[in-house]
């Protein structure tokens, strides 16, 4: 159509077919949300520096409390080092930027995008949320272990399996995390408004995922529920894990729990996500 | 334009006969919408007891197109056109009545669907905003799962003439919107749909893209035989693109037929422009009092020098109207329009003009022109 008139354009040399093996369309969503994660490191980089802030801050919270005692609840200082650090590190790799992104395509009728290609949106969702925190769980990572090892006092896993254990259950995490976010941004369909979803989905991870404080330490009740609710297999669990909290039969239960709720969750956010659609208008034209 | 032999259309025959491509019948969609008292008050009672009203978007259409066809699709905003682009897409489950593309139920084979059809819309990009339009082109590659090869030959030819060279390494975001549509265009090609969804595609261009926007599509519909459905405002898109117009009017089918043949079946409706050779103010009543034993008749008058009186051929003849009026009113000129496919669609659009009265012997403009 039309002719570049630009010289640096017009230099360019002509097409040649780019593609040249096909790749699985859900890696190659992977791959496309890694570049657009790369294309706006900066603002991913700057999440992560200010959170590392909570760090801190619960950091010399923490310190005061073991000033007085060796252990609470458990958790030597050293522990509890580790636990806050991990926790950050771990809830930093799927930020809520891949939420906010959905919501918006809900509120602003973009998914009509999405829904004209032979895609599954629930596999789209997680395609580009991993392309994400492959960038974001990098920095986060990179960022964890340099503080860890410079600053704190890090402990090593219990043991080499446990390191393993730890691993796969930090996936697992993963996976709640990503379900969780993305059921709770289909509730756009009818708020039509993101910003206290957003509030609440924050709160909630915050506290039942003890991303804050181990959920030991909540009150009684409250520990007791958040103990078999899905969301503490975001941190609470893989973290437990590497600490090596639980032992036997107890390990393998927490690790039954992390992933049968990860099935369960699946299953819910497909048929959430079906149900939704067929509820709901498009927002906009 | 450039010629290619790669055969993009597989599936498409420039023959309109068969089979239809897309079919309607009776298809229905209504939203339920909520209905809110203004202020806190009835925010708060919508929270207590919800009250919803029921809105039919699109009120039992029927429509049949066949492959090779290209059709315009209008009317007023609001009217139902893009819940109806929806329901074809598969993107919006019909309340009731049947919908097939391609033989293909949409909503419940949404994927497959997905395959037959490419969309452009003209208010939003498919490309990714980030990652550069080859990239992007990649992407649809592998969603669609485009065999290397064919993915190749496709890529080059739209590469070819759309002119795509030089934007190849560009993240969408840098383009132009002339440049952007132009990708736009090769993103919704690229699987070699037989159906291609426009949507308000020209909105904003300029003079000089829009033409050869308008080219490209009639080279792939006549060429290729790519059936065409587009929605727009734009009478020049409709007009260069479509030789069928079906036109939406609060979610009915209002006329569906050649759009040349809007003009001949409302060629019943004339105007006279008349301007005086001194200031007639009271022009128009003694219009009225001369033509006042004929029906039919419209009169406005814009200013003391004009009068306008619009009437139906199959009433009067311009002749005798001129002969009626010269001997009362001071003549200087005159000027005789017949109504032209946009003035009809304009008045359409504006509640002015139903198809129905068309059948009616009482013209339809009376009440407004008056």
């Amino acid at each position: 159509m039309n002719a570049a008139t630009n010289g640096i354009e017009a230099a360019t040399p002509p097409p040649v077919p780019t593609r040249l093996h096909a790749r699985n369309k859900y890696l190659g969503l992977v791959d496309s949300a890694l570049q657009q994660a790369i294309a706006y490191r900066v603002m991913a980089l700057t999440s992560i520096v200010a959170n590392m802030l909570w760090v801190v801050i619960l950091f010399y919270l923490w310190r005061a409390a073991f000033a007085e005692q060796g252990t609470i609840e458990g958790f030597t200082w050293p522990q509890m080092q580790t636990y806050i650090l991990l926790a950050y590190g771990i809830n930093a790799m799927v930020g809520f930027s891949s939420a906010s992104k959905m919501m918006q395509a809900i509120r602003q009728g973009t998914i009509v995008i999405d829904m004209i290609r032979p895609l599954n949106y629930l596999g789209t969702q997680l395609a580009s949320t991993i392309g994400l925190a492959i960038v974001e769980g990098a920095i986060s990572f990179a960022l964890t272990l340099g503080v860890g090892a410079l600053f704190l006092d890090l402990q090593p896993p219990a043991s080499p399996g446990h390191a393993l254990l730890f691993v796969f259950s930090v996936g697992l995490g993963f996976l709640t995390k990503f379900l969780f976010i993305f059921s709770v941004s289909l509730l756009v369909f009818w708020t039509t408004s993101s910003v206290g979803l957003n509030w609440a989905q924050t709160a909630l991870v915050n506290v039942l995922a003890g991303v804050l404080i181990p959920i030991q330490f909540l009150p009684g009740w409250l520990a007791t529920v958040a103990a078999w609710l899905p969301l503490r297999g975001i941190v609470s669990t893989p973290v437990g894990v590497y600490l090596g909290q639980q032992e036997g039969m107890r390990l393998w239960l927490v690790l039954g729990l992390q992933l049968a709720w990860v099935v369960a969750l699946w299953c819910f956010a497909d048929w959430a996500w079906k149900r939704a659609f067929r509820a709901v208008e498009i927002q906009g034209g | 334009m450039a010629a290619s032999t790669t055969p993009l259309m597989p599936n498409g025959s420039p023959t309109g006969s068969g089979e239809p491509i897309i079919a309607a019948r009776d298809l229905t969609k209504v939203f339920r919408r909520a209905v809110k008292s203004p202020g806190m008050k009835g925010a708060l009672r919508h929270l207590v007891r919800p009250q919803w009203a029921d809105f039919t978007a699109v009120d039992g259409i029927d429509l049949t197109i066949h492959a090779g066809e290209s059709v315009a699709y209008v009317g007023p905003n609001g009217a139902g056109k893009s819940t109806t682009v929806k329901l074809l897409t598969g993107i919006l489950v019909p309340t009731s009545g049947e919908v097939r593309v391609c033989g293909i139920e949409p909503f419940t084979h949404r994927i497959a669907n997905a395959r037959n059809i490419g969309v452009v819309f003209g208010q939003r990009t498919q490309l990714w905003w980030d990652i550069p339009v080859q990239e992007s082109l990649r992407l649809l590659g592998d969603i669609y799962e485009l065999p290397a090869n064919d993915y190749a030959a496709t890529f080059s030819h739209l590469a070819d003439v759309l002119d795509l060279g030089p934007l190849l390494g560009i993240p969408a975001r840098q383009l132009s919107l002339g440049q952007r549509m132009r990708c736009d265009l090769a993103a919704s090609l690229l699987h070699a749909p037989p159906i291609l969804y426009l949507d308000e595609p020209t909105i904003g261009l300029d003079v000089a893209v829009k033409a050869r926007f308008r080219e490209f599509i009639r080279t792939m519909h006549r060429e290729r035989g790519l059936t065409v459905m587009l929605t727009s405002h734009d009478l020049g898109d409709i007009e260069e693109l479509c030789d069928r117009m079906v036109m939406i009017d609060r979610g009915k089918i209002v006329y569906d037929g050649a759009l040349a043949e809007v003009t001949t079946r409302f060629g019943w409706e004339r105007s006279l422009h008349l301007s005086f050779t001194e200031d007639a103010p009271d022009a128009e009543a003694i219009a009225g009092r001369v033509l006042a034993n004929r029906t039919g008749i419209g009169l406005m008058q814009p200013d003391p020098t004009r009068l306008d009186v619009a009437f139906d051929s199959r009433e009067a003849t311009s002749g005798e109207l001129i002969r009626d009026l010269a001997t009362h009113l001071p003549l200087a000129d005159i000027r005789i329009e017949e109504p032209s496919a946009e003035s009809i669609i304009r008045r359409l659009y504006e509640g002015q003009l139903h198809f129905d009265d068309a059948a009616n012997a009482e013209p339809a403009w009376i009440g407004a022109v008056r």
